[in-house]
């Protein structure tokens, strides 16, 4: 399974509402729960919030990417936010997060986890293209954009 | 005229289409009485990659270097079961690197006729960065590729097999 076929209009929130560390990483793992794609919300927060706690997960030039394993899913599951203001995410270079990529995976598939996860790094490495993504104005254009349509 | 396949590599990646490329694998295996090797790749690259850019905390890439150990062993284990129940031998190898450059090596050393992947992505980016490292593989395979779909159909073509 490649990143792509996770990406749909319904696990995407532009803009997202929440203006700290805390509240964007339950923002986004309730777009999850609204998408139907988990069930037990608490589980799911306590397991990203645990790996945030080890080291913060914001990368530099705008980019966060907030993972865990956690048996609240079944398979892997992806949220992407975009704030076009920045949210403070602790993040490397101490710049604003803007670009949100929120990966769940269950326990015991760490192979398709790791390959999602480094589609990401390197998606994050077009800077051209992540600024794109940040303006992008709606879940429609982010799908568009990411799947070259 | 000899034999056309003699040894078939499947590719386990734990994804239920990589199991559904086992199944079907085990019947061809069955059927064209051809060797059968599952190949499971732990992706050291792809972890390292990630602490590199400073998505893995070198904790973190341990830890998953384990589970991926730990799902080699069972995925590789369920398939061994699938194809013991239908009579079929395989051989189980687990190896460490990047996908794509793992499978290709192991296909030129073991003389395989035939590399067995699950269903692709049905969407194709034209974006370079999302690209899958098993249609890598199927690219660059040296032998013939087989992608497996449908797997209802599989079942039951494994289910009927004795």
């Amino acid at each position: 399974m490649s990143l792509i076929d996770l990406v749909v209009e319904n696990i995407i929130k532009i803009p997202l509402e929440s203006t700290d560390k805390p509240d964007v990483l339950r923002e986004l793992v309730q777009v999850l729960k609204d998408a139907g794609e988990i069930t037990d919300f608490d589980t799911a927060l306590a397991a990203v919030q645990d790996r945030e706690d080890k080291q913060s997960t914001g990368l530099t030039d705008g980019i966060a990417v907030p993972h865990a394993k956690t048996p609240a899913v079944t398979s892997l599951k992806l949220a992407l936010g975009i704030s076009p203001e920045g949210i403070d995410f602790d993040s490397m270079d101490k710049q604003p997060s803007k670009l949100f990529f929120l990966l769940l995976a269950a326990p015991g598939m760490s192979g398709p986890h790791v390959e999602a996860l480094a589609e990401i790094a390197k998606l994050a490495r077009s800077k051209a293209f992540c600024k794109a993504l940040v303006n992008a104005e709606n879940a429609k254009e982010v799908v568009e954009l990411l799947t070259g349509d | 005229m000899s034999k056309p396949v003699k040894k078939i590599m499947v590719y386990i990646d734990g994804t239920e289409q990589s199991i559904t490329a086992a199944q079907y694998a085990i019947c061809m295996a069955s059927f064209s009485d051809a060797e059968l090797i599952a190949h499971y790749v732990i992706n050291i690259k792809a972890m390292d990659d990630l602490l590199k850019a400073r998505i893995f905390l070198q904790d973190e890439e341990l830890e998953y270097e384990h589970d991926m150990e730990a799902d080699a062993e069972r995925y590789l284990n369920y398939a061994n079961e699938l194809a013991i129940a239908k009579g079929v031998t395989i051989t189980k190898k687990t190896s460490r690197g990047s996908v794509s450059k793992e499978l290709v090596d192991s296909i030129k050393e073991e003389n395989v006729d035939m590399l067995v992947i699950g269903e692709l992505s049905h969407i194709r980016s034209r974006m370079d960065e999302f690209y899958d490292e098993t249609e890598r593989a199927m690219r660059s395979a040296p032998c013939s590729v087989l992608i497996v779909k449908d797997p209802m159909k599989v079942w039951e073509l494994y289910e009927s097999l004795v």
